[in-house]
């Protein structure tokens, strides 16, 4: 499974990065990959409204806010 | 893959870092201290630094950042956003859209991912656009800081023009280009209820407006710090007593992540605008915005419309403008178009927006502007 975060770069989005990384790193999941999508135009069509986002797949989990690292691990499981 | 881009990521971090120090040698190398002019205008920075320290951090700004706090955790933003939608009445969309810019995007990032969603899959163009020029134009600490620090007319201007002219740039819009909305879901977070009563919210609220109006009224000072004080205490308690200890956590928060985001740039942006204000060729500026003419105007809205201001600092350098003989009419035009447009943020728009309707939008701000900032400047 492929996880995007949505984010034109600013802190707001490196920090929910760094907090997927961290919990997929937590958990050992070896068959996920972290994408960071920077364009505006593209991160547009997955329908969001606010900046950061993160995406399961094609399933926005959450958006225009940062979840934490607990509760990134507990969409994992 | 993902360690080649850590790797990278970290590398341009350094060099960052080693541009910024080479900047600095180079700027204080050069520096002319020799310059009497030069040192003037680095005292002339320093004093405008002590004028705003001392006259509006605490009784403007401070309690404009708590009450930015508290608007963010108060009024959900998935509440507005289903009258951005595509059901909702067209006169709610737009009056909503103009209003709500400050509220909705905090961070200028999300400005542009917001005005996507509002315009496919939300309302339209039309309150999009409005929404785009509101979001930096509409900014709480802003509309303060421009009442205390360049006086309460043009401060009330600034709202009130700020206000009409995203509402008319956004129907100018949506009647020129007619866009029609697509079919969508909008992906819209439900947020948690927050529990106070609506009773305690408008004393919360209206106590802390009352700080800043106190604070601007021509009463004796013992009598209005004590006033404000008093204001102070009563937000205070109904911070501890009244609400839930997550809300009052939330609120000092996003306060204090606002106070992040804003003083320090403001404090670069009142340092350089009193430091350029000797520089200044008052002759010139006289010449070109010294009266409320047409020209005056559009040459403020325009230079305003290209010039990159940061959050706040419009006002300093108005401020220094205003000293070296800017007229109150293109000052008005300037303090319009000057935060929700710039060079930068215009090549960005026209990624999603594409040659033509940048260029419209562009005209509808600098235009409009230009017309508020004429009638601002034959009523004062």
């Amino acid at each position: 499974m492929i996880i995007k975060i949505l984010g034109s770069g600013c802190p707001n989005c490196q920090k929910l990065e760094a907090n997927a990384k961290q919990a997929v790193g937590n958990l050992g999941l070896k068959d996920i990959k972290i994408e960071h999508v920077y364009d505006i135009v593209k991160i547009t069509e997955y329908g969001i409204m606010s900046t950061p986002a993160i995406v399961f797949g094609n399933e926005v989990k959450a958006a225009g806010r940062i979840p934490d690292v607990e509760e990134i691990k507990s969409w994992l499981k | 893959m993902a360690n080649k881009q850590k790797i990278s990521n970290g590398v341009n971090k350094e060099i960052k870092f080693f541009i910024l120090l080479t900047g600095l040698f180079f700027l204080f190398y050069f520096m002319p201290m020799e310059s009497s002019f030069f040192t003037g205008a680095v005292l002339s920075g320093l004093k405008l630094l002590n004028k705003y320290a001392r006259e509006h951090v605490l009784t403007c700004l401070l309690p404009a950042f708590f009450i930015a706090g508290a608007i963010s955790v108060f009024i959900k933003k998935d509440f507005i956003l289903r009258y951005l939608g595509g059901q909702a009445k067209k006169y709610i969309a737009y009056s909503l859209a103009s209003v709500s810019g400050a509220i909705l995007a905090v961070c200028s990032c999300t400005i542009l991912p917001l005005f996507a969603g509002i315009r496919k899959r939300g309302a339209g163009l039309g309150p999009a656009s409005a929404f785009l020029f509101s979001g930096p134009a509409i900014n709480i600490a802003a509309i303060f800081l421009t009442m205390s620090v360049l006086g309460h007319e043009i401060g009330l201007a600034r709202i009130i023009s700020a206000v009409l002219l995203s509402i008319l740039v956004g129907l100018s819009m949506q009647f020129i280009f007619k866009e029609k909305i697509e079919k969508g879901e909008l992906f819209v977070e439900e947020s948690k209820d927050i529990v106070v009563s609506k009773k305690t919210l408008i004393i919360f609220f209206g106590a802390m407006i009352g700080i800043l109006v106190v604070n601007g009224l021509q009463i004796d000072k013992t009598a209005k710090y004590l006033i404000m004080i008093l204001l102070a205490l009563a937000v205070a308690g109904m911070a501890i007593f009244k609400f839930q200890k997550e809300t009052s956590k939330e609120w000092l928060k996003e306060t204090w992540s606002f106070t992040k985001m804003l003083l320090p740039v403001l404090f670069i942006g009142v340092f350089t605008a009193g430091f350029i204000m000797p520089f200044l060729p008052q002759s010139l500026i006289e010449r070109i915005v010294g009266a409320n003419t047409i020209s005056g105007n559009l040459a403020a809205s325009i230079f305003g419309a290209f010039m990159y201001f940061s959050t706040l600092t419009e006002i300093p350098i108005s401020q220094a403008l205003i000293a070296k003989g800017m007229s109150q009419g293109p000052a008005l035009a300037l303090l319009l178009a000057g935060p929700s447009l710039s060079l930068p943020n215009m090549l960005v728009i026209r990624k999603i927006l594409g040659n033509k309707k940048t260029a419209v939008y562009v005209s509808l701000v600098v235009f409009y502007s230009t017309i508020a900032g004429l009638i601002f400047g034959s009523l004062v």
